[in-house]
């Protein structure tokens, strides 16, 4: 079987693999996150920690909106990017690294927020939260070969 | 890596990326959909082992209204199912909040104390949380106080608290999952002992602070008492 042009001259770059499947992770802590939020689910399942006390917090809303729901559409994002970046024909776009670099970082500054918000403000640990915390720093990591790819095909 | 691995390479991602999404979702649709939904605390939870004073008056969390640099703070203590209280909430803390909160003179500071967890306290407070996450707390607090003799009797309390935050344009489902899980129990709980532990008498119990850190309790819950130990904080 033949796999079409595109990608036989394509080799996908594993660090965009690895941002999928980081970001996948996420999202998938963020849903969970946000059906407890919206009252879909019973208590939160925690091990570790006092989500319930985080999740009872004021802090643990923007503006009235649940902080998961921003989670959720930002790595709804970073998948969204990191998968299409691995298609064919997109490896030398100069529009993907920009915006899996940047949104990594801004993943990481709201994601440090959050965090020091737990260990000085709010003086509890949502084992969620620092899931999450954990995961953006990788996938951050992870979007760090895109610098290379900033100035477009090399 | 060949052109034949690289096409490889992206299948088994995919793969791997199927994998994990369909396990992932079929954990978040089991928390959602399954046995994880709870049923909803009523009585006090354990607040994790041994917690001193400093650390249960961090977890103990007032609804507060007013500056917070506010010259004064008047505390409540206060239980849904205290007459009292609803006496207090009904007709003493309005004219509070006109004399005191809204000209900046004090700050207003709310905490639970359900004396009577088990026959629904607990879970009115927790309901008036619930309430509260959707930026009514005060409304239904005011609800609960009104009602007390009606739903304090009902056997299912549920239903009701569902009734009273619809009429309020609560969202029902929202509020129901909040009710129907653990969510405010610890705060509350946290509130109680830390009433348990000032040694506080009974509901409604009023305190009022000043900026040094100094608070005095009184002897009773009427407004001339509240004007008279605020004319004599503001004074002097």
């Amino acid at each position: 079987m033949n796999d079409g042009p595109g990608l036989q001259e394509f080799h996908p770059p594993l660090n965009r693999m690895l941002v999928a499947i980081l970001a996948l992770l996420g999202l998938l802590v963020a849903l969970y996150m946000s059906a407890y939020a919206a009252g879909l689910t019973g208590p939160v399942l925690c091990n570790v920690g006092n989500c319930e006390a985080v999740q009872s917090s004021p802090y643990s809303r923007v503006a009235g909106i649940p902080v998961a729901y921003f989670g959720a559409v930002g790595y709804s994002i970073l998948l969204a990017v990191s998968l299409l970046g691995l298609q064919p024909g997109r490896r030398d776009s100069t529009v993907i690294p920009l915006a899996l670099f940047w949104g990594g970082f801004v993943g990481v500054a709201f994601s440090a927020y959050l965090t020091y918000l737990e260990a000085f403000v709010i003086h509890a640990w949502c084992q969620w939260c620092v899931s999450s915390a954990v995961i953006t720093v990788l996938a951050f990591l992870a979007s760090i070969p895109e610098l290379k790819r900033m100035g477009g095909p090399s | 890596m060949s052109n034949g691995n690289a096409g490889g390479s992206l299948r088994r991602f995919y793969v791997v990326f199927a994998v994990v999404a369909a396990v992932g979702l079929g954990a978040v649709g089991y928390s959602v959909l399954g046995k994880a939904r709870g049923s909803a605390v009523s009585v006090p939870v354990d607040l994790a082992g041994a917690v001193d004073g400093q650390e249960l008056f961090e977890m103990a969390v007032p609804v507060t209204i007013g500056d917070e640099d506010a010259p004064a703070t008047i505390i409540v203590f206060a239980d849904y199912l205290c007459n009292h209280c609803s006496i207090f909430a009904l007709q003493i803390k309005p004219l509070v909040e006109e004399t005191f909160v809204a000209t900046g003179q004090a700050r207003l500071v709310y905490y639970d104390w359900p004396l009577n967890p088990t026959l629904g306290s607990f879970l009115a407070a927790r309901a008036a949380r619930c309430a509260g996450d959707q930026g009514q707390f005060w409304e239904y607090h005011k609800v609960l106080m009104r009602n007390q003799l009606t739903w304090g009797r009902l056997e299912d309390k549920i239903p009701t608290f569902e009734d009273y935050a619809e009429d309020l344009g609560i969202d029902r489902g929202e509020f129901r999952g909040c009710l129907n899980s653990d969510r405010h129990a610890q705060e509350i709980t946290a509130n109680m002992q830390l009433a348990q532990n000032l040694r506080l008498g009974g509901t409604p119990t009023i305190l009022i602070g000043t900026g040094d850190g100094q608070s005095r309790r009184l002897p009773d819950y009427s407004f001339q008492t509240i004007q008279a130990v605020m004319e004599e904080i503001l004074g002097g």
